[in-house]
């Protein structure tokens, strides 16, 4: 019997898996089927009630599923992974130290902040203009600006750091 | 006669009108840019031809390319659909000097209604409401506080050249007049090349209210009744429906009418459409004319079962309109809901990448109209449109069942949709009841991002998607360790024997 962590939709949730069609989830036993179309389409029977679930994306750790129209976002950790990841998490926060990275591919418009600025949460620090849209990209945390690490009129990946928080 | 038309789009549009193209035995030829090679409206084409690199302005908008590949290939029309070059009076400036029939209205039309300032002249000129205000730039701010002063705040500073939201400041009082000044002259400037603005009363609340025309080449004209398009985000459409719920037989008669004059004060021909705002008191004021084919003509296609794109080529061949006005009625209700690219708890971040799953939705009263494919790529240099999903019904309550029941269906992976905005919007008391107006996604929606928005959800689809997570995570460790038991296995087979 394997217990899980599963976090969807930023609240966490036990689920012990215990055999390939049953599991127990609120202390409740359940019995569920599923069944894979194709490489992200899932046919899937939880109790008496049936779903087709599409895996969306992939985003860093989270998959994002498709049910209904609607997308839920869940991480599925081991208890001993989900252990980990808490203390990691304790740790970079006490670090301190935030990097901004470009949530999506496009080109840098303007960079509202100089090195050594004070900056608040959620602060705006610049524009990323992608696919005709300008979307200001803001502060993950307070801090000072470490180090700015592009120009504007430059183009960047998603995922590039582009800002050094501190 | 028109036998091969060159589509100088892409995307959705691009492929509505090869299908246009297709039913009347037209050759489609298509242009693309590198980054469109593998798109869907390519290979739905006859003949495509690379026009330049991804970035708009080296491909899809540059003009002399465009033209001379027509010529070259023998076109012997274009159809511009919307966006991009459609609405362009210098490129289709071009187009008519080169002997190619251009596909909507002439260049001195659009030129007539592209200038805001000219366009509300020549609507008042023509006894077309419009909204109280200035019918010229304004000069200078002090000339601006007594006008502004005269009509009484709340106005709209809206630029000359303006379009799309930009170079657009909402004022309430002689005090912050200089400021809203100077930040909508700086605006347009940079977004237009055009620093005038010019003044506006500030209409409360209005609802979006636009009425399709068509007219010929032989001054023939006719409505295909109203759209309403008041759910609007920064003044982008998000759902679009005919007909409108908020306007009676009275006022339908008076709007369409109104729009008909509109049209023949610029002597317009081909399809276009005349966009109104309507106050509380229902009285309407012409807002802008879009002189080309719309993004929601679908709608007025659904209710009316009329082709608009069709009659678009007909009509530029030369031909009268093939309808009359009196053949024309209202059947049921239909919705569109535009399908983007965009992750709508990210503050509508626009969403790139591949398409690894697209599962298309139909059945009864359901229209796609689709640019994208299984394995398309979503590139970053368009707009993120998708495709749109069209409902229609024998009444509104029909055609909103209907649209629920698509977006549940129609599953798109590999990028984020904005389909569960559309769930969220569906089911809201304010947009069944028809109370919403031009501000409800502002009002009643922003505030919920990014996560209270979905606190109505079904508690089980949590449930569902954690058993389910839980059960991929074990297969994935169990798979991982045979993985490695056969991995070793090989290895001590290697060793021992």
């Amino acid at each position: 019997m394997n217990e899980y962590v599963i976090t969807v939709n930023h609240k966490k949730k036990q689920v012990k898996v215990l055999s390939q069609n049953q599991i127990e989830i609120n202390g409740e036993i359940i019995n569920v089927s599923l069944q894979k179309i194709s490489n992200n389409l899932i046919s899937f029977i939880y109790g008496n009630k049936v779903y087709e679930i599409a895996l969306n994306k992939n985003e860093s750790e989270y998959t994002r599923f498709l049910i209904d129209g609607w997308h839920i976002d869940a991480v599925a950790r081991t208890k001993l992974e989900e252990t980990a990841f808490e203390l990691q998490k304790n740790i970079s926060a006490s670090k301190h130290h935030a990097e901004v990275k470009a949530p999506m591919p496009g080109l840098i418009l303007k960079i509202k902040k100089k090195i050594g600025e004070k900056v608040e949460l959620g602060e705006p620090l610049l524009i990323l203009e992608a696919m005709k849209m300008e979307n200001d990209i803001h502060s993950p945390s307070s801090g000072i600006i470490k180090e700015i690490r592009c120009k504007e009129g430059e183009s960047v990946e998603k995922n590039s750091i582009i800002i050094i928080i501190e | 006669m028109i036998k091969r038309i060159l589509i100088a789009n892409r995307g959705e549009i691009a492929h509505r009108i090869i299908k246009a193209c297709r039913e009347l035995n037209i050759t489609s030829i298509a242009i693309y840019s590198e980054a469109d090679k593998n798109s869907l409206h390519v290979r739905r084409a006859d003949e495509a031809y690379l026009i330049g690199p991804p970035p708009a302005n080296e491909s899809y908008l540059n003009k002399e390319k465009i033209i001379e590949l027509a010529k070259k290939v023998k076109a012997d029309a274009i159809h511009p659909g919307y966006g991009f070059l459609s609405e362009n009076y210098e490129f289709i400036e071009l187009v008519e000097k080169s002997g190619i029939i251009f596909i909507g209205p002439s260049s001195a039309s659009v030129k007539l209604m592209g200038g805001k300032t000219e366009a509300r002249t020549l609507m008042k000129q023509n006894n077309v409401p419009i909204v109280p205000g200035t019918t010229e730039p304004i000069s200078n701010i002090e000339e601006g506080k007594k006008i502004a002063k005269e009509i009484g705040y709340p106005i709209m500073l809206k630029a000359v050249s303006g379009g799309g939201g930009k170079g657009m400041r909402k004022v309430f009082s002689q005090q912050e007049f200089e400021n809203a000044f100077n930040l909508a002259t700086s605006e347009s400037k940079k977004a237009f090349g055009n620093s005038e603005v010019y003044i506006e009363k500030y209409i409360e609340n209005p609802k979006h209210i636009e009425v399709q025309i068509l007219a010929d080449k032989h001054g023939n004209y006719l409505h295909l009744f109203e759209r309403e398009c008041s759910v609007q985000r920064r003044h982008q459409k998000v759902i679009e429906e005919a007909p409108s719920i908020t306007i009676n037989e009275n006022i339908r008669k008076k709007i369409t009418q109104t729009a008909i004059q509109a049209a023949k004060a610029c002597n317009y021909y081909n399809a276009g459409t005349i966009e109104f705002l309507l106050d509380k008191n229902k009285n309407f004021y012409f807002l802008e004319m879009n002189t080309r084919l719309q993004v929601e003509h679908p709608v007025t296609e659904m209710i009316t079962g009329f082709d608009i794109v069709k009659e678009q080529i007909k009509i530029a061949e030369g031909k009268e309109l093939s309808i009359k006005q009196e053949d024309l009625n209202i059947f049921g209700h239909a919705i569109e809901c535009r399908i983007y690219a965009e992750d709508v708890e990210n503050n509508f971040s626009p969403s790139t990448g591949k398409i690894t799953l697209h599962r298309l939705t139909s059945g009864p009263g359901i229209r796609i109209e689709r640019g994208i494919d299984v394995s398309s790529d979503v590139p970053i240099y368009y707009d993120p449109m998708l495709a749109k999903v069209i409902a229609w019904g024998s009444n509104r309550e029909e055609a909103i069942a209907r649209m629920k029941r698509a977006l549940s269906e129609y599953q798109i992976c590999g990028v984020i949709t904005n389909i569960p905005f559309y769930k969220w919007i569906l089911s809201q008391e304010e947009f069944l009841d028809g109370s919403f107006d031009i501000n409800f996604i502002e009002n009643k929606f922003i505030p919920l991002i990014p996560n209270k928005w979905k606190e109505n959800l079904p508690e089980e689809y949590e449930e569902v998607i954690a058993s389910l997570s839980a059960l991929l995570k074990e297969e994935k460790k169990n798979n991982s360790a045979s993985y490695n038991k056969s991995k070793k296995s090989s290895w001590r087979n290697l060793l021992y024997e």
